[in-house]
């Protein structure tokens, strides 16, 4: 282990994960496939490249990736490309050819962090999300410990879908938790997500009996068709395990990140 | 104890809040007022006054520049303190008096509706040709009839021609320094390169001490004056020549203040005799009394002490244009103690105070500040106005000084959404829980107020210069960002604006501007660099050559002011005039403090220029500097992959050190030009980057930049990172502005820190609670100011296409706020491109 891992961003200033002003920091990788996602680029571990064909000047007669590359990067084998070709898309100007994900350090991530501490008052500090973040678990977990050893608060928003002893090594690392309960049934989270909910509710069941004084918050993301019609229920069993409830309303932000996956997008349709 | 909540998202689409398809987006205060979804809370009284001028054109009322030529027609060759008091006396016995229906503070100094005043000492050498046009001014118009404009353009104007200030500089500066002030037109328009602002405003913002007439009244200001004239050693010339006409001065300024109230006292017992209505008839009997009263003596109510502080404001208005009006000093310390006499009296309510404190606002409302100049109009956009109220801060004693009138101040901001006064609350470390909750609730409202002023900055840089420790936390808040302490203070010079983008694009084209084609306005300091040290290099020789030209420039302003400024009923209010028996515009007063400053503009635009030329051309070796120049003779038409490239190049405003060192660096070096040489004028001139409007006139003379501007389109504003160049969320903001100031120079005073937030970010009491934890953060960095505009960038673009349905839409400019429709189309354009930051 050399202390680092894979992320895709470091969101400052961020108001809506977690108590206070926080940064989110957001690892890559996640074992879950939901056809709503809205940042696609965090479900694979590995660095990516983008393209954006918007930004593109090639026809405007650009040649820069050209030369980087040897050869000409054309939209048609652009996403043959893999994470180690990452630092030769600082040829684009436009960064229209680009990485989602970078190695960073433990240390890297942190020092971000703290240039923030000033902003993070009583409740505010680091948030680590994705992808999931315990999909990365060492890397997690060194993130939160190295947090808590500079007295920065911590939160981490889970989808839960990872095993338990993870959850429970993290724990006691965290000020507060976010955890995202998509559906209580089975058949129909699977349908729609790749995964079973099983282990998911297990392991909300097992964190709340193991770690009750930890502050939760259950958070669904309303999709038409899908969990729309039961939210009550998700409440009710957020409820009685002593956490709060959100509902997020689905946006389409990621759309132009399929795009620039080339992947197809379609949130409201079960995957198949 | 489950909390369960829905969030709507951060951005989203939006298409207009008037067609009813509000779209989910959050909404401030103000949106859902202007959609119809919420309705102001203030009826009434106020409401009605407001109704009766509000969407009205302002028109010029020449009766002060009429009374006043009259009466400097009169007393050529006597001293000018007297002559000021003179005119002062000429208009307060002759000027038209004015008791506007329904209102309780009476006074105005001209016909109903909005008016400005003409102030012809100034810039009456061009008065006649800018009257003629002014009825044609796109930006910040006003009218004026046939008959009045003919009097200025046979009576008025040719009486000053060859006696203005205006002139009198520009006959006083060398050669090369008149080249980057002023065209060699005959209007003398500015250049807007290194731009004096000493001719369209006698003085820097000003704030009076308001407490000493309150606490005494005028007869007494007079009895002191008598005593001093009759204890003048009677042998002595200088107390013959320069003592005596003072004195006298503040004597008769004193006489016309009380007339000029006497007068209202007088119009108000005939108006009651006449009217029918018993209880307006009561009103006007109770406004003769009052005025019979103040400002003579003490106030012997809340009411009276509003009344008494309007004239005073109101007469310093008639006598001097006082750089961007006078400001109102700290209202809710002053004031406190006539609210809480009354309020223990039983004769004062909440909303009755709040009412008078609102009929005053309206006063304030409808007297703008007319700017006749071009550079006048451009600088001060959408009728520019600093009467700043200040509210909070600390005592003399460095105890916390919030009390009730704050609250009561916040609240009427809330509820009156007028954009009158400019509000300033200033914060420290002590500010107590619910008033930074209160302020927080005010920004969220959304139409701009308050500003923040950060005594944790301000308080250490009043006592470096020399003030005690109860005048520093004591100080008011004036005008835009200025910070004083109304008996110590003695500078009144308004300084200069240097436009340090054009020195960039000098540094590009060895002296010239695309602009001004051929001709070599700065140094011609080489066309290669080998390397980022040698250009960076060039960059601070055309810098430091404008720091000596403003220099120059106010040297000679300072030298030229007493000659042709006096402001006896200012200088009556200022305990160190009234020792040293000077007026406030001499060049050195005893005992006081100088404090002037030079505005750095377009620190954002030069810092991200640098930056992009070191990485793009001499790291990266991506560009050439032949190549970004041949780029920027185009404006970039044809070069979308340079412009690119620059523009990815790191930008101040996102807490990039390799940005924010070059920042800090360009800093640095101003600090220690004036560290040398600011000690020969005498006075601290510190660097500042506030720049009214100005970013936008500065702009339209400076072609493309290495940043990826487009030519002549707004420089950045302020401290304020480039319009879009901020991607890291506004904390980043404020890191990169701490980490480009140098804190261990004393020579720097306000940067003016503008930020757009969208109403998501602040939603609900979570979000204020975060916006507090957001300027809890700022007052530790110990940040001079910060404004925010919290709306949706859709409302600003809807008001763009309909200004009709926006006619109330409040935006923060630079240092106030403004009617969006009021602003000229690049204004709202730069307003609209200052990122706004939302949360993910």
């Amino acid at each position: 282990m050399d202390g680092g891992g894979t992320v895709f961003n470091i969101q400052r200033y961020s108001l809506h994960d977690g108590p206070g002003i926080r940064t989110v920091v957001f690892l890559k990788g996640c074992p879950l496939r939901c056809a709503w996602c809205c940042n696609p680029e965090s479900q694979r571990a590995e660095v990516q490249i983008g393209y954006d064909r918007e930004k593109c000047l090639y026809s405007s007669g650009c040649r820069r990736c050209e030369e980087a590359f040897g050869a000409p990067v054309s939209d048609g084998n652009v996403f043959c490309l893999s994470g180690a070709d990452a630092a030769k898309t600082d040829c684009c100007p436009t960064k229209a050819l680009f990485a989602y994900g970078a190695y960073r350090t433990v240390k890297e991530v942190l020092d971000i962090c703290e240039r923030d501490e000033i902003f993070y008052g009583e409740d505010g500090g680091i948030t680590l999300s994705g992808g999931e973040p315990f999909f990365q678990r060492d890397f997690a977990l060194a993130l939160l410990s190295g947090a808590r050893e500079r007295l920065i608060n911590t939160a981490a928003e889970t989808a839960g879908a990872i095993p338990y002893p993870v959850l429970r090594e993290a724990a006691p690392l965290l000020d507060y938790l976010l955890y995202d309960i998509k559906h209580l049934d089975a058949s129909k989270h699977k349908a729609w997500t790749g995964a079973d909910n099983r282990i998911i509710l297990e392991n909300f069941d097992a964190l709340c009996k193991e770690f009750p004084t930890l502050p939760k918050k259950v958070r669904t993301p309303i999709i038409n068709g899908f969990n729309d019609g039961i939210l009550k229920e998700i409440a009710a069993y957020a409820h009685v395990h002593g956490a709060d409830f959100e509902a997020l309303p689905f946006h389409a932000f990621g759309t132009n990140k399929y795009a620039c996956l080339k992947r197809e997008y379609a949130p409201h349709n079960k995957l198949t | 104890m489950a909390k369960i909540t829905t969030r709507q998202p951060a951005k989203q689409a939006q298409s207009s809040l008037l067609d009813g398809t509000v779209g989910g987006a959050v909404l401030s205060e103000q949106e859902k007022r202007l959609a119809g979804m919420a309705r102001s809370v203030r009826g009434g009284r106020v409401s009605e006054l407001l109704k009766a001028f509000k969407n009205a054109r302002p028109s010029i009322d020449i009766e002060r520049g009429r009374l006043f030529t009259e009466s400097f027609r009169a007393t050529e060759g006597q001293p000018l303190v007297l002559r000021w008091a003179k005119a002062l006396y000429n208009y307060a016995e002759n000027a038209t008096v004015y008791i506007d229906g329904g209102q309780l503070i009476v006074g105005r100094a001209g016909k109903p509706g909005r008016y400005g005043l003409l102030y012809p000492e100034l810039d009456g050498d061009f008065l006649d040709e800018a009257i003629k046009a002014l009825p044609l001014r796109k930006s910040s118009p006003f009218d004026i009839s046939t008959a009045d404009a003919k009097v200025v353009i046979e009576e008025i104007s040719p009486y000053w021609k060859g006696k203005t200030f205006h002139e009198a500089l520009a006959k006083a500066l060398p050669e090369d320094t008149f080249r980057l002030t002023y065209n060699a037109d005959a209007e003398l328009s500015s250049r807007f390169i290194v731009n004096e602002t000493a001719s369209f405003r006698s003085s820097i913002q000003w704030v009076h001490d308001y407490e000493k007439p309150l606490k005494i009244g005028f007869s007494r200001i007079r009895e002191e004056a008598v005593s001093a004239l009759n204890a003048l050693d009677e042998f002595s010339p200088t107390d013959n020549t320069e003592k005596k006409p003072f004195l006298e001065a503040v004597i008769l300024t004193a006489d016309a203040i009380i007339l000029f109230a006497e007068r209202h006292a007088e119009e108000a017992a005939h108006l009651a005799a006449a009217e029918r209505n018993t209880a307006r008839k009561k009103e006007l009997l109770e406004i003769a009394d009052i005025c019979r009263n103040v400002p003579k003596n003490k106030p012997r109510s809340f009411r009276e002490a509003v009344q008494s502080q309007w004239f005073i404001q109101l007469f310093s208005r008639i006598e001097q244009k006082t750089g961007t009006i006078i400001s109102n000093g700290r209202m809710d310390q002053y004031l406190y103690p006539f609210y809480k006499a009354d309020k223990e009296k039983g004769i004062l309510t909440d909303d009755s105070a709040q009412e008078l404190l609102e009929c005053v606002w309206v006063c304030m409302a409808q007297y703008i500040d007319l700017y006749l100049s071009k550079a006048g109009g451009a600088f001060n956009e959408g009728y520019a106005h600093w009467e700043a109220v200040t509210i909070g801060g600390q005592n003399p004693d460095g105890a916390d000084a919030v009390n009730e009138l704050t609250y009561l101040f916040l609240k009427s901001k809330r509820e009156f959404p007028l954009n009158y006064p400019d509000l300033a609350a200033r914060i420290h470390t002590r500010s107590p829980k619910r008033y930074l909750h209160e302020v927080a609730l005010t920004v969220k409202d959304g139409s701009g107020f308050p500003k923040l002023i950060n005594d944790e900055e301000v308080v250490p840089l009043l006592l470096s210069k020399g003030a005690r420790f109860d005048e520093a936390y004591d100080y008011s808040v004036s005008g835009c960002a200025e910070c004083r302490m109304p008996n110590r203070d003695t500078y009144t010079s308004p300084c200069a604006y240097i436009n340090f983008a054009a020195a960039t694009e000098m540094t590009l084209f060895n002296g010239k501007m695309i602009k001004y084609g051929n001709e070599i306005i700065g140094l011609q300091t080489g066309e290669d660099f080998a390397t980022f040290e040698e250009f960076l290099n060039a960059y601070l020789k055309q810098q430091k050559n404008f720091l000596k030209h403003a220099f120059v420039q106010q040297h000679e302003i300072i030298r030229l002011r007493a000659d042709h400024f006096a402001s006896p009923l200012g200088s009556s209010l200022h305990a160190l005039c009234m020792k040293e028996k000077k007026d406030i515009h001499a060049p050195h007063i005893e005992g006081g403090i100088d404090l002037g400053y030079f505005e750095f503009i377009g620190y954002g635009t030069v810092v991200d220029s640098l930056s992009a030329i070191k990485k793009t051309v001499y790291e990266d070796k991506t560009l050439t500097l032949s190549l970004i120049k041949e780029a920027i003779s185009h404006n970039f038409e044809g070069y979308a992959e340079v412009r690119a490239l620059l523009k990815n190049a790191p930008a101040y405003g996102n807490d990039d050190p390799y940005a924010d060192e070059l920042g800090k660096l360009i800093d640095k070096e101003a600090l220690d030009f004036t560290v040398k040489y600011s000690a020969e004028l005498g006075v601290h001139l510190d660097l500042r980057l506030v720049p009214f409007t100005s970013n936008v006139p500065f702009g339209k003379v400076v072609a493309a930049s290495p940043n990826g501007r487009k030519a002549f389109t707004p420089l950045s504003d302020g401290s304020s990172a480039s319009q879009g160049a901020d991607a890291n969320g506004p904390t980043a903001v404020l890191l990169s502005n701490f980490a480009t100031k140098n804190y261990s120079y004393s020579h720097r005073a306000a940067r003016l820190l503008n930020l757009k937030l969208s109403p998501a970010c602040v939603e609900g009491d979570d979000g204020t609670k975060k916006l507090v934890a957001f300027v809890e953060a700022w007052r530790s960095l110990k940040l001079w100011h910060l404004q925010f505009n919290v709306i949706n960038r859709d409302t600003l673009i809807a008001a763009q296409t309909d200004p009709d349905a926006y006619r109330n839409l409040l935006v923060r400019v630079a240092g106030y706020s403004a009617y969006f429709c009021e602003l000229s189309k690049d204004l709202q354009d730069d307003i609209i491109s200052r990122t706004e930051h939302s949360s993910i």
